[in-house]
């Protein structure tokens, strides 16, 4: 696949592109850096640690309906998911998360609404230059510049960027922006070598993950669960804001004659997540939901689809309101093992 | 306060008999974070600090205990929780008095007077987390940063947490043990953090907060961090009546919001948690002060002062303000 | 336009003296709008501020909370209580920037008829002026 270089002078003219054709980009919203459409004219800026809310929400929105239908009859409206999306600035560890997601996805039934939306979005990444404080993707089998899930990567090289094309969707866009790009030299690619491994070693956190996926089952009873767990307060902060998280629930929404049944993102944080009917709950309290998280990450997904299911975006370390840090989590556990 | 006599008294307190254990703050795991910690025994003690980065409200522990129903023949552990507290939560410790969500023998209360808290977000703004180890301190009026052995001065004004620029409470209304000498209370902000959004007309004030309840994303930290939310069903959780949907667009967002400020009002003791937790960073402070205020000028109640008071929803007075009623 | 807009307005009565006092209107012959919804509670002290809410969020353009006066109320003190939460939620209502004219409390007693009739007539005029609400209206969501 090609490589391409951008001169950043020709930047504005790349996203001019494609701006305004449902282009989406990291843009500050508050104090919060978000994704948001791009309208034609502006261009975004790419200098960011990571997006607060990650971009699972292209192909996997926190509200969608499912169809729509009407008292009285049979008939069901399905929804036209034909709109195609490019997310720009996506960094590797989210990419790698969406394929991670995908798996299950695809597991036992085809999930139309996640498949087809999945299949319409392009995913141009930009390779991380500075690892954030918390990021810890190499440890768990990313890296600052990996490609997976990725149609092209953009590495920052100080005053252009390097194109890498890794899929024939990434090969279309360097074809629709070909007029500003140049082909890449040996120079290019040995600086963007450089950088990349510099980021790399630049990650401070680090998980040892060796023997947790097969030895978690045997740590159930463990007191560690209780002493992890005693100051989350519940909340869905780390679920909403995971990468890889897509837990969803389904309701029907009723008005008048017409209702519609919609998905949307749930947390198993929540109490009420595995509450049953009768009212008995497999997962009375909190030790027991985030002994499930930790579990269902490094051990159940690895189980059924031989990954973890952990990207080391960081996020949840970043934002949980009261510091429980998976990272620190994995070292207990590794402890205890 | 003195380190070392905080950890001697929480030895202490956890080494008693009635004691199941006690609630304080520890270093975090990075940068300028403060995580809480549950001490259990005596060499547990050790961890506990006290710094101007302490901001998180303990109290919320209190009613978060998770009982699983028993086995036969095993008694419940009735022993008694002790709580490290500031100013702020010392009053949500009376406000759960007032409102019997707990009991005044199932808790100790530790009381640590408060000389302001950092807002960790405006202090990485100025000074980026790294991962060295940090240690924050009082001095005056100003902050000492201590990193890699250099202390570096801070002027109180460019860090101090928003809560804090208007608490009127700096020294625990309610303690067992008291560690620390009380602090001088400083001028009351006059703004009480609403008077920007007071002077909008209705229009701007609607357009300001439609901005601020489209970035809400339900993850419940609000709810759940607030010391004085602890139903265990909460209302706007309910199925069957669904009175809130699950569904996340701007309709459902602003009637949790609003319903949850409403369900605060004259409750609310303004510890600024939810706004600190908030990760789509909605200034909900903004919201339940503006409530705090409200009750405070038009019927002359505070919440959290006095353990006696009756709850402000639950009572009234003969001649409360009914200007509005035709 | 303006004109031919015709408010929803939905009204909390309680039992025993508002909704009497509505029905004395009606007995009387007394001609008030018909915009008006009424839901009946056993008391405005019952009427929880989450009604007022999802009506608004249902498509009411105006809510009305109707009970007896201070001191004559049939279970003695749920007025007073009515009176205060729902004075918090009217002032909460204006912070958030939701129209003032939209959320209306009365007193009217069972044998005031006629005041029920200048009280509906009240509502609906505000209701009018302030327009059909949008705020944070249920919108409907094809997809």
């Amino acid at each position: 696949m090609s490589a391409m270089l951008l001169s950043k002078e020709k930047w504005p003219q790349f996203v001019g592109k494609f701006a305004g054709k449902n282009l989406w980009a990291p843009k500050l919203e508050g104090e919060a850096m978000r994704f948001s459409p791009v309208e034609e004219g502006e261009t975004p800026l790419l200098e960011f640690s990571n997006t607060r809310i990650p971009p699972k929400s292209a192909a996997f929105p926190q509200t969608e309906t499912m169809f729509r239908f009407q008292l009285g009859n049979q008939e069901i409206k399905l929804p036209e998911l034909g709109e195609e999306m490019i997310l720009m600035g996506i960094r590797p560890c989210d990419a790698r998360a969406m394929s991670i997601v995908e798996k299950l996805f695809r597991w036992d039934y085809d999930d139309p609404y996640y498949l087809e939306r999945r299949n319409l979005i392009t995913l141009i990444g930009l390779a991380c230059n500075e690892p954030g404080l918390n990021c810890f993707c190499s440890s768990v089998g990313g890296a600052p510049d990996s490609t997976e899930g990725l149609d092209l990567l953009m590495v920052d090289l100080g005053d252009s960027f390097l194109m890498e094309a890794v899929t024939p969707k990434g090969e279309a866009v360097l074809k629709e922006a070909e007029d500003l790009l140049e082909k890449a030299g040996s120079e290019a690619l040995k600086s963007r070598e450089a950088i990349t491994a510099e980021a790399g070693s630049k990650i401070r956190r680090t998980v040892d993950h060796k023997g947790i996926p097969e030895g978690l089952p045997a740590l159930w009873d463990d007191p560690l669960w209780a002493r992890v767990s005693a100051s989350c307060i519940g909340c869905g902060t780390c679920t909403y804001l995971c990468p890889t998280c897509h837990c969803f629930d389904i309701q029907d929404e009723v008005e008048g004659f017409e209702a519609r049944r919609c998905r949307m993102w749930d947390s198993c944080m929540f109490e009420e997540y595995s509450l049953h009917t009768s009212g008995h709950n497999p997962r009375p309290t909190r030790r027991e939901r985030t002994r499930n998280r930790i579990n269902h990450k490094y051990n159940y997904y690895v189980d059924k689809f031989d990954v973890i299911a952990c990207v080391g975006c960081g996020r949840c370390i970043n934002l949980c309101p009261v510091n429980i840090d998976i990272v620190e989590i994995l070292r207990q556990v590794k402890e205890a093992l | 306060m003195d380190l070392e006599q905080l950890r001697k008294t929480a030895a202490e307190v956890v080494s008693r008999e009635d004691v199941k254990y006690l609630i304080g703050w520890k270093k975090g795991t990075y940068g300028y974070r403060v995580a809480p910690v549950f001490v259990e025994d005596a060499a547990g003690a050790a961890e506990l600090f006290f710094s101007p980065l302490c901001t998180a409200n303990l109290t919320t522990y209190l009613t978060m205990a998770e009982k699983l129903p028993l086995p036969r023949g095993q008694e419940a552990d009735k022993r008694k929780v002790a709580l490290m507290v500031k100013g702020c939560d010392s009053r949500a410790v009376v406000q759960l008095l007032v409102e019997k969500g707990i009991h005044r023998d199932q808790v100790v209360v530790i009381g640590c007077p408060c000389p302001g808290m950092v807002d960790p977000a405006l202090l990485a703004e100025k000074y980026k987390e790294t991962e060295k180890p940090v240690d924050l301190k009082w001095d005056g009026d100003q902050f000492l940063l201590i990193c890699d052995g250099e202390e570096l001065a801070i002027p109180r004004d460019e860090v101090l947490a928003e809560k804090c620029r208007l608490c009127r409470y700096p020294n625990p209304v309610i303690s067992d043990i008291l560690l620390g000498d009380p602090v001088e209370k400083w001028e009351v902000a006059e703004d009480s953090g609403v008077a920007e959004l007071d002077t909008l007309d209705i229009n701007e004030r609607w357009s300001y907060w439609q901005e601020q309840f489209s970035k809400c994303i339900r993850c419940y930290s609000c709810r759940n961090v607030c010391p004085l939310c602890y139903c265990q069903d909460c209302i706007l959780d309910r199925l069957n009546p669904t009175w809130v949907n699950r569904a996340v667009n701007f309709s459902e967002n602003t009637a949790f919001n609003i319903s949850r400020a409403f369900h605060l009002a004259g409750r609310c003791i303004e510890c600024g948690e939810c706004e600190r937790v908030c990760p789509a960073n909605i200034p909900l402070g903004k919201l339940n002060r503006k409530m705090a205020q409200e009750v405070r000028e038009k019927y002359g109640f505070e919440p959290g002062i006095d353990p006696d008071a009756e709850p402000f929803q639950a009572s009234f007075k003969p001649d409360d303000p009914e200007d509005f009623i035709l | 336009m303006s004109d031919s807009f015709e408010p929803n307005i939905v009204a909390f009565l309680c039992n025993w003296c508002s909704y009497a006092g509505a029905d004395l209107a009606g007995t009387s012959r007394v001609h008030y709008p018909a915009n008006i919804q009424v839901i009946r509670v056993m008391c405005s002290g019952r009427v929880n501020p989450l009604y007022v809410m999802n009506a608004l969020q249902q498509g009411a353009d105006g809510v009305l909370v109707s009970g007896c006066h201070p001191g004559d109320c049939h279970y003695m003190e749920g007025n007073f209580f009515a009176r205060r939460r729902l004075g918090m939620l009217k002032d909460l209502m204006e912070y958030v920037g939701v129209d003032p004219r939209r959320f209306h409390m009365s007193w009217v007693s069972a044998s005031e008829g006629h005041k029920w009739k200048e009280v509906v007539e009240k509502t609906v005029e505000d209701a009018r002026e302030a327009g059909p609400f949008e705020g944070f209206r249920r919108r409907r969501i094809d997809w």
